[in-house]
């Protein structure tokens, strides 16, 4: 659905590939990938997961020598982060860097350059200028200006089309004579265009984070399913949990949770939509329970929310979210968890007169609220029990 | 730019591009509700059906249901003014695409898929830039003017939500949201504090939205009904920047009242993608704190919380507003569908009268012909026609396969319906099932305007034989005279051609051999066909379904269903025991 990072690795593959630079460098996933890196005296070791201000965040090792290869990929394995490139490091002359990059907005596609590339480009905004690509472009004007072919050019914005590219940005790049030299590429992808394209597929596809066991399993659910689910940890040891639904809605809960200025008690984000099945929802919620239950916060609620949903059957979903409470009701309690819930949509007055039914057994109600309640004041009736608790 | 109010003035004509049971029924139960007086779907391009049934209020509707657009006849083509589009991302180019080249007074298309890919969607929006089209989505649920149209499952799938979520008629306040269940959690907003929809839309969550928000936003400004615009928005992209700009620039005058969510997005370590595509923010700018301030500055009343903009429109609720409500009963799915038969009123009903009525008004051929086609005909040049073939088709000797089935069950000993079976059974593509084969070629070739020399070669090299053709015992010297007496009834309005080409192909199997000639099977077919044709204005599309259902040989095993049972009766009346070959009949070999 939204534009996720390819690897540096493939990306160069893609970008020389297309061309016509040879390219080397290996990919590195665990200490064995380094059992086949050779010909070079000194190399560069990079963690290689979509992460800004690597150089800040010591996450490039440079001067590695091929004895120091392990070490170095032993250091940055061992902070968590499970995909490395290596490479030959060849020196350059830092001051020729330049910069090319090629986006897709609504009006079109655009080729912005700089003459003074490299890590602080940005702050050399005034010399980048942009170029919207309108079908009678002159491409030997850009190729003077770039000393890449014209060819070249339109060659690169060809493969970006063709490959649901959304970002390419070549930063630096350092001509040497007449031959072409790519020091590094990000690419943006949009991965709605998997299906259409050849030169990339999931397992290029790198995230920043390194996921939590939570968040890891709730992700693998989510490639599974038809539906959509998202778990992100905000703070292991939160007081406010919340189990939501619908892209829209959830952000609106969560921002009305950090607006009041409980930011910092808030233990997670995250949404299912898309109609779910009941098997799906309660594997999601004994996710969330999973966490409630591991929080040192002294004082725990739980809110189960959403909009008035159009298709979402409220009453199926719910069931799955019911299951998952009757399994660990004992603990919730014991946890003195108070659980909120608001949600409207089809079927919504069996599924919240079924879970009000529940959590009354299992005494842990709040309270729970169709649409005629907003969200806000539902939410506020959930982190005013909080309050209430302390005193 | 298209104009919301045209939504009020037409009466929407609504494609469906796949099928979604779910929500298609709440388009038809809005329809009802809003007290439309026929279902604003009409067609819905999906395979493996030729109709789906929906309620329409407490009873029950057909929608047609055709496996492309382009099958759809270009009359009601011309009639077709939204499309819902429920297909995969994968497929929404080009069926979208397809949708406006083939629909000339299409006005609104909901896309709803999720994963469009960007490209696709850019494609469309150039595409639509200078047509009067306006397409909400990808993922996006869809467009709601109350009172008028519910295109998509937008306000909800259950007849319950939509009756009493008081959206059945016009107000003053439109609704803009690129989240799908906030545009419902909007217009729940909107209407609790008292206050009618003009219109809600939702754009998706997608990077580039085929119609962006400020172009809704304009759509509003523009709709005389609307006198203030209510917006959700979320951080990510530009669109904000653009709505500002149009405050400021005074090309939007009317109040805007916005929530812009994401604020939340502070608290991650990375910046966080949200659940729609464009919810994030890489840069301040995409910010939502950054879009509010803007919004703010430019004039916008920007609302920190849903309770804020509830009591915001509150104070806006100019007198008392007595919402429309209708309700829809109980109801329940009926198991099949007939259009031959069934009880009205306690009393037997053929064919769209009492049954007495039907069968005194007609002969068994006009009533065999009626119930076949499932309507009243009244030509008498086919009934006619099926009353000659009725007597034609009725027996042809013992010496068929399916009459010596009967008289071999018969003379076993079985009862007249098992007799009857073993012969029936025997029908099929060697024996009595030729008609139907025949009338496909015809009917094929005809459509496919082949010539009658590429129409035999094409079999010639299959290696197959053409239905319709050839006879043992008759040829060009000593023609059949059944075939002759048929023929008496061409002479039709569509100039024969069914006949004529059957003909050509005559012309030249037999020069092949002299046996190659129609047959009784192929006549049949091919006068049938351009009897169709003429007398009851059958399509070709029409025609070919009759062929796929077995019209033409349903003639065949009525008619030969007598003959069959006359030579269980006569075996019985004359029974000489059970039939057993003798040993000459067998050849052993081994």
């Amino acid at each position: 659905m939204p534009r996720k990072k390819l690897s540096e690795y493939r990306a160069k593959i893609l970008v020389n590939g297309a061309l016509g630079i040879s390219y080397v460098g290996w990919t590195v996933s665990s200490l064995d990938d380094v059992d086949a890196i050779e010909g070079y005296d000194t190399y560069v070791v990079k963690v290689d997961q979509a992460v800004k201000g690597r150089f800040k965040k010591g996450l490039v090792l440079l001067d590695v020598k091929r004895g120091g290869l392990g070490t170095a990929v032993k250091a940055l394995l061992g902070k968590g982060y499970n995909s490395l490139i290596v490479e030959p490091q060849l020196d350059h002359d830092q001051k020729a860097e330049r910069y090319l990059s090629l986006l897709r907005n609504r009006a079109g596609y655009k080729i912005a350059f700089s003459a003074h590339g490299g890590v602080d480009v940005e702050s050399k905004s005034d010399a980048i200028e942009t170029f919207a690509l309108t079908d009678n472009f002159d491409w030997d004007t850009l190729a003077k200006k770039t000393g890449i072919a014209a060819d070249k050019l339109q060659t690169l914005l060809d493969v970006f089309k063709a490959n649901h590219f959304a970002f390419l940005e070549i930063n630096p790049y350092v001509l040497e004579g007449k031959s072409l030299k790519i020091l590094d590429i990000a690419i943006e992808v949009d991965d709605a265009g998997q299906y259409f394209t050849q030169l990339w597929g999931g397992d290029d596809i790198r995230t920043p984070n390194t996921l939590s066991e939570s968040e890891q399993y709730i992700r693998e659910l989510n490639d599974n399913s038809p539906a959509s689910f998202s778990l992100t940890v905000l703070n292991p040891d939160g007081a406010i949990f919340l189990l939501l639904s619908g892209g829209g809605a959830s952000i609106v809960i969560a921002d009305e949770v950090y607006n009041v200025g409980l930011g910092d008690k808030l233990a997670n984000y995250g949404e299912y939509s898309g109609n779910p099945n009941t098997d799906e929802t309660y594997t999601y919620t004994k996710q969330v329970i999973k966490l409630i239950l591991a929080s040192k916060a002294p004082q725990k609620v739980l809110f189960i929310g959403g909009a008035v949903a159009n298709f979402t059957d409220i009453a199926n979903t719910f069931a799955g979210i019911i299951r998952a409470i009757d399994e660990t009701a004992v603990d919730l309690q014991k946890h003195h968890v108070k659980v909120y819930v608001r949600r409207g949509g089809p079927n919504q007055e069996i599924g919240l007169e079924k879970i009000k039914i529940a959590l009354e057994e299992h005494a842990i109600l709040g309270g729970v609220y169709d649409p005629h309640t907003s969200i806000t004041d539902a939410l506020g009736y959930a982190l005013e029990s909080l309050k209430a608790k302390k005193k | 730019m298209i104009d919301i109010q045209k939504f009020r003035l037409t009466e929407a004509q609504i494609v469906v591009l796949g099928s979604h049971p779910q929500i298609i029924q709440s388009m038809l139960d809005y329809d009802f509700l809003a007290k439309r007086q026929q279902p604003s779907v009409v067609a819905i391009i999906a395979t493996g059906r030729k109709q789906e049934r929906y309620f329409w209020g407490e009873t029950e509707v057909i929608i047609p249901v055709v496996s492309n657009l382009s099958l759809l006849r270009e009359a009601k083509r011309k009639t077709i003014t939204a499309v819902l589009n429920v297909q995969s991302a994968r497929r929404v180019l080009s069926s979208t695409k397809q949708a406006i080249e083939l629909l000339p007074q299409l006005q609104v298309v909901t896309i709803f898929a999720e994963q469009t890919p960007e490209s696709h969607t850019l494609d469309l929006i150039e595409l639509v830039a200078d047509k009067n089209i306006l397409i909400t989505g990808p993922a996006s649920v869809g467009l709601l003017v109350p009172g008028y149209l519910k295109l998509g499952a937008i306000g909800g799938t259950q007849h319950r939500q939509l009756s009493d979520a008081d959206i059945l008629d016009s107000g003053n306040t439109a609704v803009v949201s690129t989240s799908g269940g906030m545009v419902n959690e909007l217009i729940h907003t909107v209407t609790g504090a008292g206050i009618g929809v003009s219109f809600a839309v939702a754009l998706g969550g997608d990077r580039f939205p085929i119609t962006s928000p400020a172009q809704a936003i304009l759509l509003a400004e523009k709709d005389k009904q609307t006198k203030r615009i209510v917006y959700f928005g979320e951080l990510g992209g530009s669109d904000e920047y653009e709505i500002a700009e149009l405050l400021t620039s005074k090309k939007l005058t009317k109040e805007l009242i916005v929530y812009i969510a994401g604020t939340v997005a502070e608290l991650f370590e990375e910046p966080p993608q949200f659940g729609h595509a464009k919810a994030m923010a890489q840069t301040y700018d995409e910010s939502a704190t950054a879009k509010k301030k803007i919004l703010k500055k430019a004039g916008a009343v920007v609302c920190e919380t849903f309770a804020d903009m509830r009591t915001f429109l509150e104070k806006r609720v100019e007198g008392e507003r007595s919402p429309v409500k209708r309700t829809i009963g109980s109801r329940q799915r009926s198991m099949i569908v007939s259009h031959i038969s069934g009880e009205k009123d306690e009393t037997v009903r053929l064919l769209g009268k009492d049954l007495i009525e039907t069968v005194e008004g007609n002969s068994v051929a006009s009533l065999v012909l009626s119930m076949l086609l499932g309507q009243q005909v009244t030509s008498k040049k086919a009934i006619a026609f099926v009353d000659y073939v009725f007597r034609l088709l009725m027996d042809h000797g013992p010496y068929v396969s399916g009459a010596l089935n009967t008289i071999v069950a018969a003379r076993a000993g079985k009862d007249l319906v098992s007799s009857l079976s073993a012969g029936l059974l025997t029908i099929g593509p060697r024996f009595g099932g030729a008609i139907n084969a025949a009338a496909d070629g015809w009917l094929s070739g005809v459509a496919g305007e082949v010539s009658a020399q590429e129409f035999v070669e094409s079999f010639a090299r299959r290696g197959e034989v053409i239905s319709g053709i050839g006879h043992k015992k008759y040829h060009i010297d000593l023609p059949d005279p059944r075939v002759k007496a048929l023929v008496g009834f061409a002479g039709n309005s569509n100039g024969d051609r069914y006949l004529q080409f059957a003909r050509s192909i005559e012309a030249i199997t037999t020069t092949k051999k002299s046996n190659l000639i129609l047959n009784v099977d192929g006549a049949i077919a091919a006068i049938l066909l351009d009897i169709l044709e003429s007398e009851f204005d059958y399509d070709q599309q029409q025609l070919h379904e009759l062929v796929e259902i077995e019209f033409f040989n349903a003639l065949f095993v009525l008619s030969r269903s007598v003959g069959f049972t006359a030579h269980y009766l006569d075996q019985r009346r004359h029974d000489e025991g059970l039939l057993r070959l003798s040993p000459g009949d067998v050849r052993y070999i081994g």
